[in-house]
């Protein structure tokens, strides 16, 4: 294209944009980046494509390094915390919620290491799932504005989202509607990669002589 | 406003006028965002439910994707039990992906 043009009318500059997005397979354009960053920090960027090619990328690396148990019940746990890791390293430490996963993974994986290297010590206890970060204390009480069984409802939903007994109920719920999110985006991804392995699954390998 | 801008400004608001107390109307405002996040909420369209209602399905929403999670993990573990994969198969499965 020999096209010299000193000034790019708005058209042409708009379509310039929209030819890297495509180009880029969509990857954000550099001009939007910064108002990019901010919309993706809504619990709706685990909808958008890119976060589904990366997560769904890092699940497959993950999931080849997981000891293949062979059907062992210990397999399904590897591959769900696997999984668990992965998703909260794609939420890039923006949330409470992925730390804890991550804390909670480290801590497990330094006490199984613990328990191999001194098999005849029992394995110390790591106490509590208490989050090393410090929660403002004074603001829980905002939630007994209204009954107790909201209250209760509340605290039922801390012990369901990762690290998030102690919240007030505001960062509660921000906290649930990410987690929900991104979730919903493991379920969407993990059953593609199940899809996808089974439709290239290799066939057992027994060798089946050839008919003479 | 995103979900967690509106709640720096609630929170920032209380700690000005010298309580922690927040406001009903911002709890049920919040609630009400989860609300629309639910699956029952297409079913619902935008009628007001009660907030213990909204954390009730919340929770039992969580649930079952936790479920769903693990029964995902159960087959992909079934699935990847054949063989290691090769650095090629998993480069056809990740273009099946993309």
């Amino acid at each position: 294209m020999a096209s010299s043009s000193s000034t790019i009318p708005a058209a042409t500059a708009g379509d310039e944009r929209d030819r890297k997005r495509k180009r880029a397979g969509g990857e954000e354009p550099e001009t939007d980046d910064v108002a990019g960053r901010r919309r993706q920090e809504a619990p709706s960027r685990w909808r958008t494509r890119r976060e589904h090619e990366i997560y769904s990328s890092k699940l497959l690396d993950a999931l080849r390094l997981v000891r293949a148990g062979g059907g062992l019940p210990s397999a399904a746990r590897e591959v769900r915390q696997a999984a668990d890791r992965a998703l909260a390293v794609a939420a890039r430490g923006r949330s409470r919620w992925s730390r804890a996963v991550l804390v909670l993974a480290s801590r497990s994986r330094a006490r199984a290491h613990r328990v191999r290297l001194n098999s005849r010590a029992p394995a110390p206890q790591p106490q509590g799932r208490r989050p090393s970060t410090t929660d403002a204390p004074s603001s829980s009480g905002s939630s007994s504005s209204s009954a107790p069984a909201l209250a209760r409802k509340a605290q039922e939903l801390g012990r369901l989202v990762p690290g998030c007994r102690k919240l007030p109920f505001p960062a509660l719920l921000s906290e649930a509607s990410d987690y929900i999110a991104a979730l919903e985006m493991q379920v969407r991804a993990m059953a593609a990669l199940a899809q996808a392995l089974a439709s290239v699954a290799p066939s057992p390998p027994s060798t089946s002589p050839s008919p003479s | 406003m995103t979900l967690l801008n509106q709640i720096q400004t609630v929170r920032s608001r209380s700690r000005q006028s010298g309580s922690s107390r927040i406001t009903d109307e911002q709890i049920s405002d919040l609630v009400s965002k989860l609300q629309d996040l639910l699956p029952e909420a297409r079913l619902r369209g935008n009628d007001r439910v009660p907030s213990s209602r909204v954390l009730q399905e919340t929770c039992s929403y969580i649930r079952s994707l936790h479920r769903e999670v693990d029964d995902l993990s159960e087959r992909l573990s079934e699935l990847l039990a054949t063989s290691d994969m090769s650095t090629a198969q998993a480069a056809v499965i990740r273009s099946l992906l993309m």
